[in-house]
């Protein structure tokens, strides 16, 4: 699992055409995919409408109304990363599945990858961040945000709410 | 300082991996017993040489590395490249190296540029998958690098490590600086410090104070949810220092303003020790910090046969992609004032031209124009050569268009390389 998942990761690093692969060469990860896709285009369940957290360090924000979700990293990311010299926006319209590399962090000559949790279209990014990368430490949950994606399936893997969390990252 | 107790395991492994008679079924073997070492969750402590020159395989190597190794071990991995420049993931190659004489070929035809003209024949160009800036590699230099939990680390503790093992071969000018690098003081002076003070030796000046030291390793980090990658070069006696500045100075870096990490530069030197004393002390260092009771040190050589493992594989062809080589610069803008009455500025962006704006008195003339359409959406990683490219679309020929491509053929070529 792990294997495969770093596997897409590093694909999605390497090249943006990686998202515009052609349909017959499909990843594992979207035909693994396929039918729940189908059934729930667009929704996402309830329990998934507050912020969440990844043991990544990412937070997931979806909308009212369950189509877009919001991404960025968690204020403790940004603190344990340092001082922010640039970062690596996904390109708008990019097909993303989720834990996808979309996008990537740097820091105190450290490059770190930005995963997503959910699957589905990058409709906008947070072009800011490339004029001015430090604006991610002062407000990395709020304005510091990274880019929006329509979803499309139920977001992927461990999602925590604030105060796990907190409990996660004291432990680590 | 502790025995190491994997030395005479290497030799054994070495031989059987390299020898002349070592049969394919044994290498084999070593290969896939590598992958099971390495992710055992039984092997705490993993130290690792390659006998490649390869790098773009040990970049590899050690990217595998990074994702296989269990999340509570700490791996050493020692490795030594051919000629190589190689930029941090973020940089722009434009901006950070001298890319016409990358080719030694290339380099020959166009002698009359510049300067001593090189001997070290081809350099490679290599992106990694590091932060940090551009550093040269040749075999004079040994790239040591830690994979840990990331809860252990901190983006000094192995630089001073390293400084312990040069101390204990007697280089005691080393110590750690601010940057996370390692530096040999050179100053007169002899103050009091406390010999175990990784940070400061007798010789450290005030900062900014001359003599300045000279940098002998330069740091990068890779970080994931688990692990820490933390990679260095080590300067121990390369042939070509005098030439390693033409190497990362490029014509074109005050024309381009660009996005992503700019290479802070600094004076090196040599710390003259030989590549193999160095190794077996750093080793050493290692399993005396790590290799306490009941972990067994696990003490091997990998090289070109691990190349067979998949995953090493498409890390390596990964890495040689023009994708991965050009467009994955960060954006920038060339700002071309070659005439008074006439201007070029180019955007850059994913590695397409997304702006070529023409300014000035001249820029109705009507191949500029055409020279603008055809820039335009244009991957700049398949434009090889840029009177070719524009030549072939751009009819009838004229003298601005010649000097537009020998602007842009100096600043922003993309070369034929041989391993990209």
């Amino acid at each position: 699992m792990a294997a495969r998942l770093s596997a897409v990761r590093v694909a999605r690093q390497l090249t943006s055409t990686a998202s515009r692969r052609p349909s017959f060469l499909p990843s594992p990860c979207t035909q693994r995919a396929a039918v729940p896709l189908q059934r729930r285009l667009f929704t996402v369940s309830a329990a998934a409408k507050e912020k969440k957290y990844t043991e990544d360090h990412e937070w997931i924000d979806v909308s009212a109304d369950g189509k877009t979700a919001t991404l960025g990293i968690s204020d403790y990311a940004a603190k344990a990363l340092g001082d922010v010299v640039y970062i690596e926006l996904p390109q708008v319209d990019m097909d993303v599945n989720a834990g996808d590399a979309i996008g990537a962090v740097e820091s105190v000559k450290s490059a770190s990858d930005i995963l997503t949790p959910i699957s589905g279209k990058v409709t906008e990014v947070n072009s800011a961040l490339e004029e001015k990368p430090a604006g991610i430490n002062k407000d990395p949950e709020g304005e510091g945000w990274i880019a929006k994606v329509q979803i499309e399936g139920e977001p992927e893997g461990k999602l925590m709410s604030k105060e796990e969390y907190t409990a996660f990252t004291e432990d680590a | 300082m502790a025995p190491s107790r994997g030395l005479p395991l290497l030799r054994h492994i070495s031989r059987v991996l390299l020898g002349p008679h070592g049969s394919i079924a044994l290498a084999r073997r070593a290969i896939s017993s590598f992958t099971e070492k390495l992710a055992s969750p039984a092997n705490k402590v993993q130290s690792y040489i390659s006998s490649s020159r390869d790098p773009f395989l040990n970049l590899s190597i050690e990217d595998h590395i990074l994702r296989t190794s269990p999340p509570d071990s700490v791996i050493l991995f020692l490795y030594t490249n051919r000629p190589c420049v190689v930029i941090g993931r973020n940089q722009n190659p434009w901006t950070e190296v001298n890319l016409a004489i990358l080719n030694a070929a290339a380099w020959g035809g166009r002698a009359a540029e510049g300067t001593a003209s090189p001997t070290i024949g081809h350099v490679d160009l290599v992106r990694r998958r590091s932060g940090g800036g551009a550093v040269f590699h040749d075999e004079g230099n040994v790239n040591w690098s830690i994979t840990c939990p990331m809860a252990d680390f901190t983006r000094d503790k192995h630089a001073e490590m390293v400084v312990r093992a040069l101390r204990g071969l007697g280089i005691e000018r080393a110590r750690v600086n601010k940057r996370h690098d390692i530096v040999l003081d050179q100053g007169h002076e002899k103050r009091d410090v406390d010999p175990y003070d990784t940070h400061m030796t007798t010789y450290t000046t005030d900062e900014g104070a001359l003599p300045r030291p000279l940098k002998v390793s330069g740091s990068a980090y890779k970080l994931t949810r688990a692990r820490a990658l933390h990679h260095a070069t080590t300067l121990l006696a390369s042939p070509n220092l005098h030439i390693i500045p033409q190497y990362l100075h490029s014509p074109a870096k005050t024309f381009i303003q660009a996005k992503g990490v700019e290479s802070v530069s600094s004076p090196v030197g040599n710390i003259g020790l030989e590549i193999a004393p160095f190794q077996s002390c750093l080793q050493e260092e290692f399993a005396t910090m790590y290799g306490k009771a009941g972990k067994h040190c696990i003490v091997e050589t990998v090289g070109e046969d691990h190349l067979k493992i998949p995953e090493i594989k498409k890390g390596y062809d990964e890495l040689r992609t023009k994708d991965w080589m050009w467009s994955q610069t960060p954006q920038f803008t060339l700002t071309l004032r070659p005439w008074d009455d006439i201007g070029i500025d180019m955007n850059v962006h994913h590695g397409v031209i997304k702006t070529f704006e023409i300014t000035g008195a001249r820029r109705s003339t009507g191949n500029l124009e055409k020279v603008r359409s055809v820039l335009l959406k244009q991957k700049l990683q398949d434009i090889h050569n840029w009177h070719d490219f524009l030549r072939s679309h751009v009819i009838p020929w004229d003298p601005e268009s010649t000097m537009i491509a020998d602007w842009l053929e100096k600043l922003v070529p993309v070369p034929e390389l041989p391993n990209i």
